[in-house]
């Protein structure tokens, strides 16, 4: 259905500019981008490599952190409560404000890229499994402190495990922030990527390569996005539901 | 079952008493003065159990009846070492306790059972939980989970999870859980009491004949009298909060009992006895 339903959106744009006879350079039909993606497809794909590459470092450097520090501040009430609020409120301002800042701190390289996309993509992960290791059911922790497992067993054998399907529910969102980042940098300052890609072509009034490349973003952003969310449902059948 | 219940009754060193003498029937746990205050020195102050004294003889199965409430649950809990007396003393084995014991099996109200592992490694958890003499690959240990989930009538369950399995069935891999690492003794709170009454006759059935071919020290608390006195050798009744012991009385019915025994007019005499003493507990 919602196949049908963007086929008919497609058909419906590309007839319209048809009839109307919009400007490629305003409005590019559906298969005036299609044929810039085909004439262009050795140059949009070597921007989407270092872009996919800085996406997805960037990611599994936020899954890193976002689990470890979740982890740590799980052990000790005073580490959580000096740690947790104050990253409550870093992650109440728009990250996305912090970009220049990094730019400055780490240079225009893809280090910078990387280092945006993991601190974006950090927060919905760290929150998610701080919340998974709190809601881990206390009556499991308990049994755990009959049968005399140490607090390092009873994290690995069981808040762990337990705090999953909480954990991917920031993994899907921090890989759609860690795209957004990565493209703001390539905005900001960067000679590779889609996100360099899309700037340099509206300076040259390339509306079709534009929206080339946004349309391969939309794919890179579907194929990450659909890998977490298997892994997802894989975490949810380990857990029997 | 073809084996006689004898035989595979597993015979417990008897560990010295506190008198420093050995014997069998002598005290297992004892339970001397313990109280316990919530919020002690604070406006809410609560407390829930009354100064408390009674033994448990190696060997014995005693019931703890009590309404809901009245702090029965949070003596089990500091006979299993998971909370502290706020005043008094509890000896298990002959050892002051302080802490969990490795050798103590617990049941809680709810199964508590890990979502993500099969019934098979659910029983088979204590051993991964903790270091003990083998580990959860070991395989006599795995056979031995096994045994103990055919003997519940699970025996076409071992790698079935939890959400697969009915309340019932979870609370028997429980049992086997508690059992697995032949503890000398077994606590068990509420067990049964999320359960309905058809599955609850059936729990106790199936916990009676796992108590009758593991013979372990147990404890077992409810606020179900009829439960009470068909599973224990001795029942201990605890009146309303602030709990404390206001009968104990020895259950006459010779083992291996059957359900029909609730039919009988003792056991209903037993059961009104019990009654009364609950309901007209003075406040």
């Amino acid at each position: 259905m919602p196949t049908a339903f963007a086929a008919a959106l497609l058909l419906t744009w590309q007839a319209l500019v048809v009839i109307f006879g919009y400007p490629k350079v305003i409005l590019p039909a559906p298969s005036d981008i299609f044929v810039a993606l085909r004439d262009n497809s050795a140059m949009i794909w070597q921007q989407t490599v270092p872009t996919v590459r800085d996406t997805l470092a960037g990611f599994a450097l936020a899954a890193l952190f976002g689990v470890g520090l979740a982890s740590l501040l799980s052990f000790s009430r005073l580490l959580r409560d000096a740690i947790y609020p104050l990253i409550v409120v870093i992650q109440l301002v728009p990250k996305i404000a912090w970009t220049p800042l990094f730019i400055v701190w780490v240079g225009i390289g893809w280090p910078s890229r990387l280092t945006i996309a993991a601190f974006i993509g950090f927060f919905p992960i760290f929150i998610a499994m701080m919340a998974g290791l709190e809601s881990t059911d206390r009556s499991l922790v308990r049994l755990c402190r009959g049968l005399i497992a140490t607090p390092w067993r009873t994290f690995w054998l069981v808040r762990l495990p337990a705090s999953t399907p909480y954990l991917f529910a920031g993994l899907k969102i921090a890989i759609t922030l860690a795209v957004i980042g990565v493209i703001v940098a390539e905005f900001i300052s960067s000679s590779e990527g889609l996100g360099f890609l899309i700037l340099q072509s509206a300076a040259l009034l390339r509306t079709d390569i534009i929206l080339a490349a946004i349309t391969v973003l939309c794919l890179v952003g579907l194929v990450c996005y659909g890998a977490v969310h298997a892994g997802e449902l894989a975490v949810r059948k380990w857990h029997g539901e | 079952m073809s084996i006689p219940a004898a035989a595979l009754r597993v015979v417990r060193p008897v560990v010295a008493s506190p008198g420093g003498v050995a014997a069998a029937g002598a005290d297992y746990v004892v339970v001397d003065r313990v109280r316990k205050v919530y919020n002690e020195g604070s406006r809410q102050q609560v407390e829930a159990v009354a100064p408390s004294s009674f033994a448990i003889k190696a060997g014995e199965f005693v019931a703890l009846l009590g309404p809901s409430g009245c702090g029965k649950s949070t003596l089990l809990m500091m006979i299993a070492g998971l909370d502290a007396p706020s005043q008094g003393t509890i000896g298990v084995a002959g050892h002051a306790l302080t802490q969990p014991r490795a050798e103590t099996g617990i049941m809680f109200q709810d199964p508590t059972l890990l979502p993500w592992k099969s019934a098979l490694d659910n029983v088979l958890f204590p051993f991964l939980a903790a270091k003990r003499a083998v580990g959860p690959a070991d395989g006599p240990t795995r056979a031995r989970a096994a045994t103990l989930l055919d003997q519940v009538g699970l025996g076409g369950f071992h790698h079935h999870k939890p959400r697969q399995l009915s309340g019932g069935m979870r609370q028997r891999v429980a049992i086997c859980r508690a059992l697995v690492y032949e503890p000398d003794l077994l606590l068990m709170d509420e067990p049964f009491s999320a359960l309905d009454a058809i599955t609850r006759d059936e729990m106790n059935l199936v916990l009676m004949k796992m108590w009758e071919e593991h013979h372990r020290t147990a404890l077992f608390v409810t606020h179900s009298i009829r439960e009470a006195v068909y599973l224990a050798d001795r029942v201990l009744v605890m009146s309303r909060r602030p709990g404390r012991i206001i009968e104990d009385i020895r259950i006459p019915f010779a083992r291996p009992r059957g359900l029909e025994i609730g039919e009988t007019v003792e056991f209903n005499e037993i059961c009104g006895h019990l009654r009364g003493k609950i309901q007209h507990t003075p406040q």
